[in-house]
């Protein structure tokens, strides 16, 4: 029961009228890790969260959450859920603590007992019988997660939990987020900011145009199947030529001050090294290039040519 | 659901509702407020012209008060409620939350309409405290009302208040919208039921009225539909009026996406 992923769909399909929101998705989400979900606005994002929790019934194929089938166990499963969806709404004539006391009335008494506790976390004990219509977005935001909280989840579902977060507002977030890790939990994190899904994610998903294109360990999403380095050195035109012909190397171009080569192996690295400095070409930089997840999502979604027009 | 997460929800409801600063203070104002001012202006009148205007209080006094708060301005305060307690968690986005904690549906509607009702029946309650102190208290030597024909009334507010939540609630939640959910319930109640009432030609297709109902089951002297029918027809009409928009409002709830 533990290793089976704690979220599985299988060729889940959603479309609203004509627009299929959602085609033929097979997600596996591992129990214990922070999972990514990445996909432009209107992506299809939302709709598969949606699903997940019972808010609108998919069209076609099969999910799993905890290990129990979808929607047949919506009730037991959802108890140990937590999620926010797009973004975090209140009564906003009601307190932060009355806003949880709704919420904790429909989970039962054990979540009751959780509120203060759930404020504590959040930093939010000492605002929280002040109203909410005062709170700022990011106040709001630490309030859902909160509300979250009360199921005491195996697993918490964030719908672009950053947005509305000042940079300290991320950290805390961020922070928070591995924290419940650490705990055992799951968080699956669906948002358009990559940088900060590498930053805080063990995995990730991304989805274009309503299809998964691609899922796995961020390690794996990142990894290239070529190598690049930046050479700094002078000489650039006789480096060119001293690598001109070498078998591992791919590409090479000149470049503000040095070279930009494409290997077929980073090991190669070495031996191009040793060449260019036996033929006489000062070399004072040799780095490799790592690709940013934001980068491997734009080539991923095809988009590349979109961003530079 | 079992009977300790069902208070819990109930209690939740009812937060939502009385905290609602400026719902309750227009309630209040439309049931206390309305009663007291209609109370004090009729003992003004008495005691400047005791031999034109009868006492505030007796049988007359205390017919109107439960009319007020059973038909006109309490049904103003049960529908400004019950309109709240259908809408609120909808056009907050809180619905989608609770939906979320995997609660039923069901279960989210069916504690909306008891927690307007009794939010509603508080306020008329303490109204009908008043109506009552005033009735023996400015009596003035005119016939008083018999401990049956209080409790009488007091039933049959509590059933007015109640059917009119229940429709407020219905409707709110077929619509999820607080303005035309308000304008619709008392744009009939007050508007449109009373033109369909003076026309004569509809014959008994107006039996179907929920203040024909009401009226018809008023225990108090006085008419306020011109209607007259079986008791037993009375009663379907009155529970027509609640049962219907619930059912409507139900259904909308757990078919709907959040």
């Amino acid at each position: 029961m533990t290793n089976t992923p704690i979220i599985e769909t299988a060729h889940l399909s959603k479309r609203f009228g004509d627009r299929q929101a959602v085609f033929d998705l097979n997600l596996e989400v591992s129990r214990g890790s922070a999972f990514g979900f990445l996909g432009h606005n209107g992506a299809g994002k939302t709709t598969l969260i949606r699903m997940l929790l019972g808010l609108t019934a998919p069209t076609a194929g099969t999910m799993h959450m905890l290990g129990r089938p979808l929607p047949e166990a919506h009730a037991t499963v959802l108890a140990r859920v937590g999620a926010i969806v797009e973004e975090p709404h209140f009564h906003g004539h009601l307190t932060g603590r009355e806003n949880l006391r709704v919420i904790a009335a429909v989970r039962g008494p054990e979540a009751m007992g959780r509120i203060d506790g759930s404020l504590r976390r959040v930093g939010l004990l000492d605002r929280g019988d002040d109203r909410v219509r005062t709170y700022s977005q990011g106040m709001r935001q630490r309030l859902g997660v909160a509300r979250c909280l009360l199921a005491d989840p195996e697993l918490l579902i964030l719908d672009e939990p950053m947005n509305g977060l000042d940079p300290g507002g991320i950290l805390e977030l961020r922070t928070m987020i591995r924290d419940l890790v650490g705990e055992g939990r799951t968080v699956f994190l669906s948002s358009h900011l990559l940088d900060e899904v590498e930053k805080t994610c063990d995995a990730a998903a991304v989805i274009d145009r309503g299809r998964l294109i691609a899922q796995g360990p961020i390690d794996t999403l990142l990894a290239q199947d070529r190598a690049e380095l930046e050479i700094g050195c002078g000489q650039t035109h006789l480096a060119l030529d001293v690598l001109d012909g070498h078998p591992e190397v791919i590409n090479a171009r000149e470049t503000l001050d040095g070279l930009h080569v494409v290997l077929t192996e980073i090991e190669a690295a070495a031996s191009i090294n040793t060449m260019l400095v036996e033929s006489g070409v000062p070399v004072f930089r040799l780095e490799p290039v790592r690709h940013s997840l934001e980068q491997r999502f734009l080539e991923i979604t095809s988009r590349v040519g979109e961003v530079k027009s | 659901m079992n009977l300790g997460i069902t208070r819990l929800m109930l209690a939740a409801e009812i937060l939502k509702l009385r905290r609602n600063r400026t719902i309750m203070v227009v309630a209040f104002l439309l049931t206390f407020g309305v009663v007291a001012i209609m109370f004090g202006y009729d003992a003004i009148q008495h005691a400047s012209n005791p031999g034109q205007n009868g006492p505030a209080g007796g049988l007359g006094g205390f017919g109107r008060a439960v009319k007020a708060l059973g038909v006109f301005f309490g049904l103003l305060a049960a529908s400004l409620i019950g309109t709240e307690a259908g809408t609120a968690d909808i056009s907050s986005g809180v619905f989608r939350d609770l939906v979320a904690t995997g609660r039923s549906r069901l279960a989210l509607f069916g504690v909306r309409a008891p927690a307007a009702i009794l939010v509603t029946c508080a306020l008329t309650g303490l109204t009908f405290l008043l109506s009552i102190a005033v009735t023996f208290l400015l009596a003035g030597g005119s016939p008083t009302p018999s401990v049956s024909v209080i409790l009488e009334s007091a039933g049959w507010i509590l059933l007015g208040n109640a059917v009119v939540c229940a429709f407020a609630v219905g409707l709110g939640s077929l619509t999820g919208s607080r303005g035309a959910t308000l304008v619709a319930v008392i744009g009939w109640q007050t508007v449109a039921t009373q033109l369909l009432l003076h026309i004569q030609s509809l014959g008994s297709a107006r039996d179907w009225l929920l203040t024909a109902g009401l009226g018809q089951l008023m225990p108090v002297p006085g008419d306020i539909a011109g209607i007259s029918m079986a008791g037993g027809l009375a009663v379907a009409v009155v529970a027509a009026w609640a049962v219907l928009p619930t059912l409507i409002g139900g259904w909308r709830t757990h078919t709907t996406d959040a």
